[in-house]
This record gives C-alpha cells, structure tokens and sequence, in this order.
C-alpha cells in the first residue's frame, strides 16, 4: 500500500495538566474520505490543530503529507486545505475581497476554479461576507479552503449549525470536487448518521484515544447486541471486545464488536433460554463506543 | 439497513415498475454518487451488485444500462431469486402470526400495484412518441 496520507503515532498533548490526546494512532489512507468522530469536549478540534502545526504535541508524531506537522508546517501549509470549526471570516470584507485577500497567501492560487466555485455555489461576489446566511458561509469557507487546489483537505466540523438542506449540500460538494478527484478527506463531526453515507473510513476518538478505527461498512455489520438470561456461572469477561452490558431484570444485553461466530457461539453457550441477537443503528453503536461500560462495571439491577 | 442496500432496492423498483426501462442509460457513479451525497465506491458497488444480478449492464468506455437480458436467466433462477426473498417474508409473517391467506392477499397486491404501475408509465411512453 502507498504511502498514508496522514499518520500519527502515539500522540499526546495536554494543556498545562489536562491531558487531552493520550496516544493517538491514526492512518489516513490516500484519496478517501475519512470520518473522525467524538462527542464535543473530547479533542477532536485539538487533534486537528496539533496536526496543522499550531501547537506542539508533549510527544508523538504526526506526519501531513510525509511532512512533519510541527517542523514543516509552511510546506503542509501549502499542500491542505482547511475550514476550521464555526470558521470566522472579517465580516466587513465583500466575498470578492476575501477571496483577494486569502488567495494572497497563495503562489499556487487557482483563480479559474474558485470563480467556478463561485457560480457553482451561488455566492455573489459583492455580498458582504456578514450578510451572508450560514449556508453561504460554509460555502465560502470551503471555497477558501480549495482554491489553491490542495491534495490534502482537513474539515472541522464544517455542518455544525447547518440545517438538513445545506448540509446535504454541503456533502455533495465534498463528493463532487474532492472524491472525484481524489482528493484526501479528514472530516470531522459528532453526527455518525452523517458521516456514514459519505465515509470511507470512520474512526471514532473517545477519552483521548482512538476507540476505533475501520471500513464504514464494517462498523454496521461487526457491532451485535445479544440479549439473553445466562446461565449461572457465566463470566462475560471471557468474551473480548464488548463494549457494553445492561442488565434488566434477569435478562441481561451484551454489545460487542467484531462480531464472529466463534463469539457467537461462546455467547450462545451462556445463555439458559437461547438469544436474540440484534443489529443496532449508528446512534447506538457510537452511544456502545463512547458511553458503553466495556462490560467492567459490576452486573446488577438498574432500573 | 446499509446504504447501499437502500439504493440497490430503489433502483430494482424503479426497474420494475418501469420507471427505468430497458435500454435506458442510469447516471454514471459520479453523477448519482453527487446527487444522493453519497460515497462513490458505495455507488460503484451498487452497480457492481446489481449487474451480478444482470439488472444493469455495464458498456465498457459507454456507460451503464437497464440490462435486457433478463429473459436470457432461466426460470429456475428466477425462481430461487424471488424464494429468497421471500424468506424473510414468510419469517416476519411467521413471526407475527400473520396467516397464510392474509399474507397471500398481501403478495397479491402488491404485485397488482406494481404492475399497474409498470402498465401506467408504459403507456405514458408511448403517448409521449
């Protein structure tokens, strides 16, 4: 396989005695789309900043484009793009002169394309960029992003406050100029309902680590829940990869990834009264990820 | 359901109720992938799955067709085509307790739909030449 398009290796970072990244592994491949998951609060704008160069990791490393993030980072400056989170842009400024103004930076500024981009997104050159509705911002925070043609294009969170409509939108861009051209994607987001049709990739970042990392497809068809009586005696701990118990009653509910029929089988053998085994939808599979008790807290009645 | 399940189940309705015919060119994967938003290798395996199943054909260097060979599957195909999907029908209904009769009257007219409907856009067609 070529060469990732980004790649992290044991990465921390604190900010004075918070610790917030705890030895992050990340391989970006080349010209997919990649989804990066994680509630609010749990690093993932931090991640993305250490990996631009704005800030210096504790230790680890992070390479951009085969460039180190944190001594190179006016040549990965030039090679990604980026759209920060709820990106703010000099409200008094016309769209034709941010475009001026940003385009400044860049010997490699592709005029052509960010005027079709203009046309394509229906922004008018002399709208001020305040008066512009959240939809156009985004919009043009992305043509901000990719006019000087990067092959290595970096999202943060780029449909927060979107609605449904805009946010489609917004995807079908990142679809139609990025993909096809086969352009890298690292995008962020807390929503897995709305990175999975567009994803190649997911990883989802939890407490500081990366939890998982895999095919989008794989996600939907390796999490499983099985809910049953055990038998006494049993001890979950035996399986590996459960990400969380529930117990009601004497019936118990077992979530586990990389569901295989050997785990099948053994989870099988626990039970009295035969399973029910259940898929879940992408809400509960990234509740099982984030909030899931990986099956250590002590089984006994909640409700 | 996976999306791209979603999307194969579209396009065989749209198949047989005729709002895409034989012979008719679908979007290529760039084109559907942009419209729907969705990723291109999941459209690329969509068509991929449905010429498997010689609902579409691909034209190398032309671009992917409504495929007429259906009449070239033998019956026997067809059949063990429709009886496993018909599976998990009689599994729900089992499931349910839907007898045999009601399920029956379902089958029947939901085929009845699709065939009106197949029969209504046919005639469209030919009014519109």
């Amino acid at each position: 396989m070529s060469e990732p398009a980004i790649k992290i290796e044991g990465l921390h970072f604190s900010y004075g005695k918070k610790q917030v990244l705890k030895g992050v592994n990340l391989e970006v491949p080349k010209g997919s789309i990649f989804g990066f998951l994680g509630r609010n609060g749990t690093g993932k704008t931090t991640l993305i900043k250490t990996m631009l160069g704005l800030q210096k990791p504790k230790s680890g490393k992070c390479l951009v484009g085969g460039m180190d993030s944190f001594t190179q980072t006016l040549d990965i400056r030039k090679r990604i793009g980026f759209m920060a989170e709820d990106q703010q842009m000099y409200g008094w400024m016309k769209v034709k002169q941010i475009i001026k103004w940003v385009a400044g930076f860049y010997p490699n500024w592709d005029y052509e394309f960010s005027d079709k981009l203009i046309v394509k997104f229906g922004l008018s050159l002399d709208a001020k960029v305040k008066e512009l509705s959240k939809g156009q911002n985004s919009s043009l925070a992305l043509l901000l992003a990719l006019g000087h043609r990067p092959d290595i294009v970096i999202l943060d969170d780029p449909t927060l406050g979107l609605d449904p409509i805009a946010r489609k939108d917004f995807l079908r861009h990142v679809i139609e100029l990025l993909q096809s051209d086969g352009v890298t994607v690292f995008f962020s987001s807390h929503l897995l309902y709305e990175i999975e049709p567009v994803a190649d990739y997911i990883a989802i970042l939890d407490k500081g680590v990366i939890v998982k990392s895999c095919k989008t497809e794989e996600l939907r068809e390796s999490v499983r829940r099985f809910i049953l009586t055990p038998s006494s005696n049993t001890n979950f701990s035996e399986i590996p990869g459960i990400l969380d118990t529930f117990q009601t009653g004497n019936t118990i509910s077992v979530t586990i990834e990389d569901c295989t029929e050997q785990k099948r089988e053994k989870i099988k053998s626990m039970s009295s009264n035969g399973t029910q085994e259940n898929e879940l939808n992408l809400d509960e599979i990234f509740e099982a990820y984030v909030i899931g008790n990986k099956g250590l807290e002590s089984i006994e009645s909640k409700i | 359901m996976p999306i791209y399940r979603q999307i194969i189940d579209q396009i065989k309705y749209q198949v047989a109720t005729g709002m895409l015919k034989e012979g008719d060119k679908v979007p290529s994967v760039r084109e559907l992938a942009a419209k729907l938003a969705v990723n291109q290798n999941t459209i690329l395996k969509v068509y991929n799955e449905l010429c498997r199943e010689n609902v579409l054909k691909i034209e190398r260097g032309d671009g992917t067709y409504v495929s007429s060979s259906k009449q070239n599957i033998s019956v026997s195909e067809r059949k063990k085509a429709v009886a496993n999907s018909l599976r998990e029908v009689a599994t729900l209904a089992v499931q349910l307790d839907l007898p045999l009769e009601q399920v029956s009257e379902l089958l029947e007219k939901e085929y009845k739909t699709i065939l009106s409907q197949k029969a209504g856009s046919l005639k469209k067609d030919s009014k519109e030449k």
